[in-house]
């Protein structure tokens, strides 16, 4: 358990340091769609957090990592629930 | 895929490779998308069932939150593109098949619903992309590593398949916008797929090379949490 709780912490450590470093260039399907020149309609629904960015907070690195850091606790979240619901207790 | 007119004002973005929005596929294309993908999953739920034992449960947890974090850090590669960790084979080694499939789609969930990235009609698509082609590439890096106790060949097979696992995804993903009206004007799939094949010969490079480094890492540090080869392996034995 001590070893998960190290990846976890590990996982958000990298993210705070690596979100400066990620690159801002687009994407291989977004330059593939800008190369043909499509235009991206306004999505349907817009998400709490679009494009992983908390939208009250100025701070592209503070918001991001608060974006990132929300998301990684929820998919922990998540998944975990999945995990109990698709495995059988041990004897 | 980014959206970044939410945010003319701000220089940087994020954005997450094949992970494709709303209005790019025609409703036959997603519908069919989803038949398929639901399909899966319920095989992949059954099948796990049958197969994993609660000690699988915080592995899963940690991983999946592991892979959302890595998928928002976009590494360039060449021309003014970039691209980033997709994880499904790396999921796929660590818990198996079945249950990296049903986490990845966890995480494609979150992302669409939380910061809509991909779209809602499309997500069957993308659940198929990057989920279930991920998921089952483990049975590919069986296949070619016959003998687990050479782990050269072990790790060369996890640097093939991980590469082959996008450059799959993304050849999908080609025929999926390829199909759809929105780019029959462009060309359809004689243009969308090479296009998409052409970038993502080069990221999945990327992803081969990170794969293989936690893979080994993982592997000289803590042996004991490669589940996903044990449980297969005891299962075909």
């Amino acid at each position: 358990m001590k070893g998960y709780l190290k990846a976890l912490i590990l996982t958000l450590v990298c993210l705070a340091i690596l979100i400066p470093f990620a690159s801002s260039f687009p994407d291989g399907l977004e330059k593939v769609v800008e190369t043909l020149g499509i235009e991206e309609h306004t999505p349907t629904w817009t998400g709490l957090m679009p494009d992983y960015a908390l939208p009250t907070i100025d701070d592209p690195y503070v918001s991001t990592l608060l974006a990132g850091t929300f998301g990684v606790f929820l998919v922990l979240g998540v998944t975990f629930m999945l995990g109990m619901a698709i495995t059988k207790p041990d004897k | 895929m980014q959206r970044r007119y939410y945010h003319p004002s701000k220089k940087c973005y994020w954005g997450i490779m094949m992970h494709i929005p709303d209005g790019f596929l025609s409703p036959t294309i997603c519908i069919l998308m989803y038949v398929i993908s639901i399909t899966f999953l319920v095989w992949s739920w059954r099948k796990a069932k049958a197969t994993y034992s609660r000690s699988l449960a915080p592995l899963l947890a940690v991983s999946s939150a592991f892979v959302f974090a890595a998928q928002m850090i976009n590494f360039p590669i060449a021309y003014g593109t970039s691209g980033h960790l997709v994880g499904g084979t790396f999921l796929a080694i660590l818990l198996g098949p079945y249950a990296a499939i049903l986490s990845m789609t966890i995480v494609l969930m979150m992302q669409t619903l939380f910061f809509a990235d991909g779209g809602i009609f499309t997500f069957g698509a993308n659940v198929f992309n990057m989920a279930v082609i991920g998921g089952l590439s483990l049975f590919l890096v069986m296949f070619l590593t016959k003998d687990p106790k050479r782990s050269n060949r072990f790790f060369l097979s996890v640097f093939t398949v991980s590469w082959l696992s996008v450059v799959l995804g993304a050849l999908a993903c080609g025929l999926q916008i390829g199909f759809s009206p929105v780019f029959s004007d462009a060309g359809g799939i004689a243009v969308t797929v090479p296009a998409m094949l052409f970038w993502h010969v080069l990221i999945g490079l990327g992803e081969a090379a990170i794969t293989v480094t936690l893979i080994s890492q993982l592997h000289r540090l803590q042996p004991t949490v490669l589940n996903g080869l044990a449980t297969l392996r005891g299962r075909l034995e």
